[in-house]
């Protein structure tokens, strides 16, 4: 599903290149739940939001479901966003001026989804994730680990293949962070969906079936985890 | 979609209610000063539009021979009778040509009488020949165009006037006595006709169109005149530049005739690159082009000037604001974007938003012009609605383009701005990716201070110059006199003499209000000079006032005084002499030279607006006491109870003129009258300034505020390093004030150059005062750091904690 090859990301300052990736390869496949981890400053971010199209490398190859994402247009990447992609922030990055209904809602009326296929899908969210009573909140209305299920509702709501999360947990307390790890492994197991999650907490990166250790921009190990 | 755009845009109005509400107000007051200039524009560019006939209706004009103050050629609307002919003979194009008295303006209207009620004065009354209807397509609502005026002593009304005279339209064959002057005998008229009051404006306006007989002649004498104005119905297929070609040279060719006829020479008259000219313009571009004045778009040009100014203003704020706050809009529009949204549709979302808000002022910015329209007729003088504008659906359309420039130009860049934020960097958490937008912000920030600071600088130095014209020696004492609006008769003088409290009694043809400039080339030395001529009685100058600087006023003592000698003012002994009292100057009158002496000299005294300077002038006595029509005659009172007098006066009058009402005016008044001008357009500027200005600091509140908000943390992390609050305002305040400063720099010229231009409009006028330019620079950063210090001051009061926790 994801190929990377010979990724390398650098900022030049007076100058002089400042690697933050260098010569990144690895191959991510569909049903795959991989945490990538390391020290502050390693990377992580960056890989991940190369693997989001957030960023472009600015040097190597990337194939996404097969198409080099280099040479992709807007318009088809706005399309993989639509269709393919879900992203969960650290921030959960939640509109403000949107309900709890309506940010689910979002990204359904972007893939023009039928206004009745739409209720349907927003109840059923709702309910998985217990916050049907909250659905007419605004997120600053929320607790922070509720805002993060929003957000991580949202994200599911266009069904997408994929999903990107940058430390999913890092402001939720354990008990919170569990449980969305939790979710997540049930996404992954049950539903097939591709998860890619930074991480720093070990244990959080247990939940998945592949760990990528970086440190200064360079892939040191990548463990698998058996279960 | 959309419907969720719309909640959120209301939504996030809701949430920053000042702002939006300094947006939406501000943008509506921009709205409604533009709107009322666009209503005043429409209706000025309405008049001789009500029927598409008026398409082939054209006014004829006569280049003037005269000598004119300002020595430039003017066509002029009131010709020789003897052209109406002319063009009807010569050009086979005129279907018809009619003529039509001149609008003197002297006269506000003549007395009617309706059997025995009592006479009342009828404005807008005007004499025409018999083709009058078939120029003017006017609509027939009793009566009929081809027969109205055949007979002479006939008379159309509009339908206002027959309703007002006598409350219904069906009038046809009832008789008006209509009194021209005080002892008229009367012209008995029969009614023939009602026409329909057109929609729009007209230049050859009436309320009643008589055929009395008086244009159908032509007088007999080559050397005679009667002048009138002549308009021409042309063959549509007409084309006016053949037209305007035969008519100059079958003019030409009248004019030389005409001259030898009055044994005058050709060349004499058409000298130094003068020629003869006779035209004819479209009856459209008549009211946009009125001889020897301003066209009211030249009047109107600084009033639009400023409009647009203060639209402008409040589409900065509108621009200013939005970016300000795109900031809190960055992560909406980073999330947007990794959820897959198109550039176009976030640039469409906030272009609607935009929209909202100036449809909301579009609202309001109706309201305020239902409010304020009352006092803007009554300011300017003119008929304007909204409502029922004839020209409604025009103004629609063009309220609905405003919309669309205004939404377009406020919101467009915002969006753009919004549009391409990255979502990565908003991800990282740094919304300030910006510079650029800093910098457009400031600029237009400059841009606003300038203009509002030219307009403070304007009103201060506009304010002294009015303050020096109200207060200014007139040269004459305009306390206790009166103009009543007759001619001098000696016998009804006489009577009013014997009034108490009565001093004197007198007539002039120039005096302020009523000037008559009659242009005359005396021969002193040898030498041709240019002069005006008044005539006047043998009181007039003491009744008036003025103050002799040489020699001596008229007197009856002095035979010779009704005779041959006259009194100078300062100007004319300018060009003379400066000791000219005994000596004496020749003036041609035919083969004949006449000798005049000089006994005396006058200060300057004003009988025109401030714009223009006296002219050098000679006065002269009749032995008539005075020219028979002056239409001027003056009281001087020795009390000041000026309205017990006049009601004696009017207890004369109607026993003297039973069926001609008295009208009269104080000098006072008529002072006034002059300065009104003058100060409607200061009031305005005033007006203008003041909205300029409040606006442009609600801008920079709202701006300040925004700021503010974005470096709370900021200011937190400063104040528990130990920064006092004093210093945190000083550092909010200091971005604000260089730009402030820096508009008063760039301001300073503009100022200094459109006030100069202005002032050099009056012959009368003060110095360039400097304080106006120091006042507005203090001025401008008092309040704008007073403005920005409310919001700095919040934000050094507040307490770090909160800003620091919550970031
Ligand atoms: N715009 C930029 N300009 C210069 N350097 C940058 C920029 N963005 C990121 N970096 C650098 O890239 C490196 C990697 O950043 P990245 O955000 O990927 O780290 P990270 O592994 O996610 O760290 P953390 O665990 O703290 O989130 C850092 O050293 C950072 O300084
Ligand atoms: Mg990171």
């Amino acid at each position: 599903m994801i190929q990377l090859n010979n990724i390398e990301k650098y900022y030049a300052n007076k100058g002089i290149k400042n690697y933050v990736l260098r010569l990144v390869t690895t191959t991510i496949k569909q049903g795959e739940f991989v945490s990538i981890m390391g020290p502050s400053g390693a990377g992580k971010s960056t890989l991940l939001n190369i693997i989001g199209m957030l960023e472009e490398p600015t040097y190597g190859s990337y194939e996404f479901l097969g198409e080099d994402v280099t040479s992709l247009n807007e318009r088809k990447r706005i399309e993989l966003y639509r269709n393919h992609i879900g992203f969960v922030f650290q921030a959960y990055h939640l509109i403000d001026e949107m309900t709890v209904y309506e940010n689910i809602e979002a990204p359904l009326l972007y893939k023009k989804v039928g206004s009745s296929e739409r209720a349907s899908r927003i109840a059923d969210l709702l309910d998985r994730f217990n916050i049907v009573a909250k659905k007419d909140l605004f997120p600053n209305q929320l607790s922070g680990g509720q805002q993060q299920l929003v957000g991580i509702a949202r994200a599911l709501a266009a069904q997408p293949s994929i999903i990107l999360a940058d430390e999913p947990t890092g402001n939720l307390q354990s008990a919170q962070a569990e449980e969305i790890m939790t979710l997540f492994k049930k996404l992954n197991q049950e539903d097939g969906i591709t998860i890619i999650q930074v991480t720093h907490s070990e244990k959080n990166a247990q939940y998945g079936n592949r760990i990528l250790h970086i440190a200064d921009g360079v892939v040191k190990e990548d463990v698998a985890i058996l279960s | 979609m959309f419907k969720l755009n719309l909640k959120i845009a209301l939504r996030s109005l809701f949430k920053n209610k000042v702002y939006a509400a300094i947006n939406i107000g501000g943008l509506a007051i921009g709205l409604t000063a533009f709107v009322l200039m666009l209503l005043y524009i429409n209706h000025e560019e309405s008049y001789d539009t009500w029927s598409p006939d008026l398409k082939n209706v054209y006014q004829v004009r006569e280049k003037h021979s005269f000598f004119s103050p300002d020595n430039e050629d003017h066509w002029q609307e009131v010709n020789d009778s003897r052209m109406a002919n002319l063009v009807r003979e010569n050009i086979p194009q005129a279907l018809a040509v009619t003529r039509v008295t001149a609008d003197w303006g002297f006269s506000s209207g003549y007395s009617v009488k309706i059997a025995h009620a009592n006479p009342i004065m009828v404005t807008g009354m005007k004499d025409a020949d018999s083709s009058f209807f078939q120029v003017f397509p006017y609509e027939f609502l009793q009566g009929d165009s081809e027969s109205a005026l055949n007979a002479p002593k006939s008379v159309v009304l509009k339908e206002s006037l027959a309703r007002k005279l006598f409350g219904t339209e069906k009038v046809l064959g009832k008789t008006l006595k209509v009194l021209m002057w005080r002892n008229d005998p009367g012209t008995d008229l029969t009614i023939t006709g009602v026409v329909a009051d057109p929609e729009t404006p007209q230049s050859v306006s009436f309320n009643a169109l008589m055929r009395t007989g008086e244009e159908d002649k032509v007088p007999e004498s080559a050397s005679n005149f009667h002048y009138c104005q002549i308009y021409a119905r042309l063959n549509p297929v007409a084309d006016t530049v053949s037209v305007n070609q035969s008519l100059l040279k079958v003019y030409t060719d009248h004019q030389k005739k005409s001259l030898i006829k009055r044994k005058l020479e050709y060349n004499e008259i058409y000298k130094n690159g003068k020629i003869p000219g006779l035209k004819v313009i479209p009856l459209q571009d008549v009211h946009l082009n009125p001889p020897f004045k301003l066209s009211w778009i030249e009047k109107l040009r600084p009033v639009m000037g400023i409009s647009i100014f203060l639209l402008v203003i409040s589409i900065i704020n509108f621009v200013n604001l939005a970016t300000a706050q795109s900031v809190q809009r960055a992560k909406e529009v980073g999330v947007k974007k990794v959820l897959g949204v198109y550039k176009r549709e976030l640039i469409a979302q906030f272009l609607l938003e935009s929209a909202l808000q100036s449809i909301i002022s579009l609202f309001l910015c109706v309201v305020l012009i239902e409010v304020v329209l009352p006092s803007f007729k009554h300011h300017f003088n003119v008929q304007l609605s909204f409502w029922l504008n004839p020209q409604l659906k025009m103004m629609l359309t063009q309220l609905f383009g405003l919309f669309s420039l205004v939404t377009l130009l406020a919101g467009f860049y915002p969006s753009w701005v919004l549009s391409n934020y990255n979502p990565v960097a908003v991800l990282k958490g740094s919304y300030e990716s910006g510079l650029k937008g800093v910098l457009l912000r400031n600029a237009l920030v400059v841009f606003q201070f300038v203009i509002s600071i030219t307009f403070i600088i304007a009103i201060g130095i506009m304010h002294k110059q009015s303050q020096f014209i109200s207060n200014k020696d007139l040269g004459f004492e305009r306390g206790e006199l009166v103009n009543i609006k007759t001619n001098y008769d000696e016998s009804f003088a006489e009577k009013l003499r014997r009034i108490p409290g009565v001093q004197y009694v007198a007539t002039t043809t120039q005096v302020m209000g009523n000037a008559f400039n009659v242009p005359e080339e005396i021969m002193y030395k040898g030498k041709s000079i240019n002069m005006n001529t008044v005539t006047v009685s043998m009181d007039a100058l003491p009744s008036l006032g003025v103050k002799v600087l040489q020699g001596r006023l008229f007197a009856k003592t002095y035979k010779q005084d009704t005779i041959n000698t006259v009194i100078l003012n300062e100007a004319a002994a300018n060009l003379i002499d400066e000791k000219p009292v005994g000596k004496s100057y020749n003036i041609k009158d035919g083969n004949k030279s006449l000798v005049f002496q000089i006994v005396g000299v006058i200060k300057n005294y004003h009988n025109e607006g401030f714009d223009k300077a006296v002219l050098p002038t000679i006065y002269k006595v009749t032995h008539l006491g005075g020219m028979s029509s002056t239409n001027n005659l003056l009281l001087r009172l020795n009390t000041s109870n000026t309205g017990e007098i006049m009601r004696k006066v009017q207890l004369e009058w109607k026993q003297a003129y039973p069926d001609y009402p008295m009208e009269y005016k104080t000098m006072d008044d008529i002072f006034a009258d002059l300065l009104t001008e003058n100060k409607r357009f200061l009031n305005m500027i005033i007006l203008f300034s003041i909205l300029s200005v409040s606006l442009s600091l609600l801008g920079l509140f709202a701006l300040s505020t925004f700021v503010a908000k974005r470096r709370t943390k900021e200011v937190a992390v400063r104040k528990v390093l130990g920064a006092s609050n004093l210093q945190i305002i000083n550092l909010l305040n200091r971005s604000f004030l260089v730009l402030v400063l820096i508009a008063n720099l760039i301001s300073w010229p503009i100022a200094y150059i459109l006030v100069k231009k202005w002032l050099d409009g009056f012959a009368y006028r003060i110095d360039m005062p400097v304080y106006p330019f120091l006042m507005a620079t203090i001025v401008s950063v008092v309040i704008s750091a007073l403005t920005v210090s409310i919001q700095a001051r919040k934000a050094a009061n507040g307490n770090p904690v909160h800003a620091l926790k919550y970031e």
